[in-house]
């Protein structure tokens, strides 16, 4: 949080207009939501609504939406960076165009006190994961002076080629982890998707543990269906969220599933079952 | 199991009128999913002892139980639900076609042995891959199965062949994908030859666990179960949600055996009754 974040923050608290009480949580682990998965509320409404559930952050929205949510003292804790899931960093003639969006966000969004912004991959269309990877590092090697100069951290996502975003090329975290390891900046990490990695490669708990250094931020869903994270699908939310407290791990972890019920019902479940 | 576990549990299946001392008589099973265990989950309880307390949970069964302990399984109602290997091991599997010749007879008579004591399974391996190429591995066993099938079609008993880890606990075995072990179902192609689908290996090295069951249901004979990691309980401590698991495996239609392979550090028993609680869907 920088000066004028806080300030913005403690405006909120110290106005009428504040949310209503918030439930209290023992919040060692800083929730989030992705703002897709909530459209039909509008952004006041989320953000309302997030604050009173105890979340920290909102993910995946534009400049003119910061300071909605900032107002209720929520963290907009991952903003577009440069690229698109399909046209990304794999790619050399995308360098250009890239280095220069990251340039603009990583800018504006250390000015508004935003901790991360998200890069992708793009998609294989041949391109041998070999080259795709070394493409990645000569990317990522332009840009991350910037990241590191405004202190915001910019985050390599991870995702299922198998049934969501064919042909995606960060889609094992071995992958994504040898890119950082090259790039080798406390300013480059991994957007670890645990709905994702289930899809792809399963043993959350153990490789969250091997890999903790390389991520910077989680995602969440239920698996199958990227629903609810309740006790209806596949993994047990708990103690994934559990482990990663026990590994001292600061950054956000928001929830990215769209509920079948109730949505309110939904995320309040969601933040009570990884409040540990 | 430490050596207090284990006097508690002994206590409390010793004293016969007492089995309210691990919990009173478990809870009635709606028993839709046929479950079983392996022994290793509970502990070094005395063979008779753990029969006893398995059937009085509402098991159907033990796996890998050797053959001089079969008459004690009968006595309590309890089934041989996976016989294990025969003529080869773990590390040294049906994937090399020079050691088939060899694996054969003592394979075929422990099928003829099981089918007769009326064991539904009988389990193979496909040994580690010493330098193998998949492709040549799936070859040979999908040739050893096929040499063995018209058998276990005659007797009515299923050969699951077995993935495991290759990333944990197996180093280098070779059977250690859905996708590998199916390819060689397919070559296989008879109702009496499927897969053993072990949910916590296939955890370790997959995930996906519910569509990959929904996907391959026809060519999965048998379930094994653990918590992960650890291989421990199945509870809420570790990252699998076995309930909506167990109620995906009904859902397909499955009619085969769902058993408990894992290493107890709570009350075996205690753990038991929870575990089999949990799948009861």
């Amino acid at each position: 949080m920088n000066r004028r974040t806080f300030l913005a923050g403690a405006a909120v608290l110290g106005s009428a207009q504040a949310a209503p009480q918030s439930i209290p949580r023992k919040g060692r682990l800083k929730q989030g939501v992705a703002r897709w998965c909530f459209n039909k509320w509008s952004l006041e409404e989320l953000a309302k609504q997030s604050a009173r559930l105890g979340l920290k952050g909102i993910d995946l929205i534009g400049p003119d939406e910061w300071p909605v949510v900032q107002k209720y003292g929520l963290v907009p804790s991952m903003v577009s960076g440069g690229g698109s899931i399909a046209e990304g960093l794999n790619r050399k003639e995308n360098h250009d165009k890239i280095e220069k969006q990251m340039r603009e966000n990583i800018q504006r969004a250390a000015a508004a006190g935003v901790p991360n912004v998200i890069t992708f991959s793009g998609n294989r269309r041949g391109l041998s994961d070999q080259e795709g990877l070394e493409n990645c590092v000569i990317g990522l090697d332009r840009v991350k002076a910037i990241a590191e100069d405004k202190g915001v951290t910019i985050c390599l996502e991870l995702l299922n080629s198998k049934v969501n975003h064919k042909d995606y090329q960060a889609d094992r975290t071995g992958w994504g982890a040898e890119v950082c390891k090259r790039v080798n900046s406390p300013r480059v990490k991994l957007l670890y998707d645990i709905y994702h990695m289930q899809i792809m490669e399963g043993d959350i708990i153990r490789t969250i543990r091997e890999n903790i250094r390389y991520i910077g931020h989680f995602h969440t869903g239920g698996n199958p269906g990227r629903h609810e994270i309740d006790a209806t699908q596949e993994l047990n939310y708990r103690p994934i969220a559990e482990a990663i407290v026990a590994l001292n791990f600061t950054g956000y972890f928001s929830h990215e599933f769209t509920p079948v019920g109730d949505p309110a019902r939904a995320l309040e479940q969601a933040v009570e079952i990884c409040d540990v | 199991m430490t050596r207090r576990t284990f006097f508690r549990a002994a206590g409390a299946v010793g004293s016969l009128g007492l089995a309210g001392i691990s919990g009173a008589q478990p809870a009635p099973r709606k028993g839709r999913l046929k479950q079983c265990a392996t022994r290793g989950c509970f502990g070094k309880m005395p063979f008779e002892d753990l029969c006893r307390e398995a059937a009085r949970l509402g098991l159907k069964g033990i796996d890998l139980v050797g053959e001089k302990d079969w008459p004690t399984l009968k006595k309590y109602g309890l089934l041989s639900s996976m016989v294990g290997s025969a003529g080869h091991s773990l590390s040294d599997g049906i994937n090399r076609k020079e050691r088939h010749g060899q694996i054969e007879p003592p394979f075929r008579a422990m099928l003829e042995k099981a089918a007769a004591f009326g064991a539904p399974n009988i389990i193979v391996l496909s040994g580690n891959r010493r330098g193998l190429p998949d492709e040549e591995g799936a070859e040979s066993c999908a040739a050893f199965l096929n040499r063995v099938k018209g058998l276990a079609e005659d007797k009515g008993i299923t050969i699951c062949l077995e993935l495991l880890n290759s990333k944990v606990n197996h180093p280098d075995y070779q059977c250690d994908h859905t996708a590998w072990g199916v390819g060689v179902m397919k070559r296989v192609n008879s109702p009496r030859v499927k897969l053993l689908y072990d949910i916590y290996h296939m955890q370790i090295m997959e995930g996906d666990i519910i569509r990959t069951i929904r996907e391959n249901i026809q060519y999965i004979g048998h379930f094994h179960t653990a918590g992960n990691p650890g291989r421990h309980e199945i509870d809420s401590s570790q990252e699998l949600n076995y309930r909506p698991i167990a109620q995906a495996v009904l859902d397909a239609g499955f009619t085969g055996y769902f058993a408990h392979e894992y290493s107890p550090v709570k009350d075996p028993i205690k753990s038991m009754d929870e575990a089999i609680a949990i799948c009861d869907v």
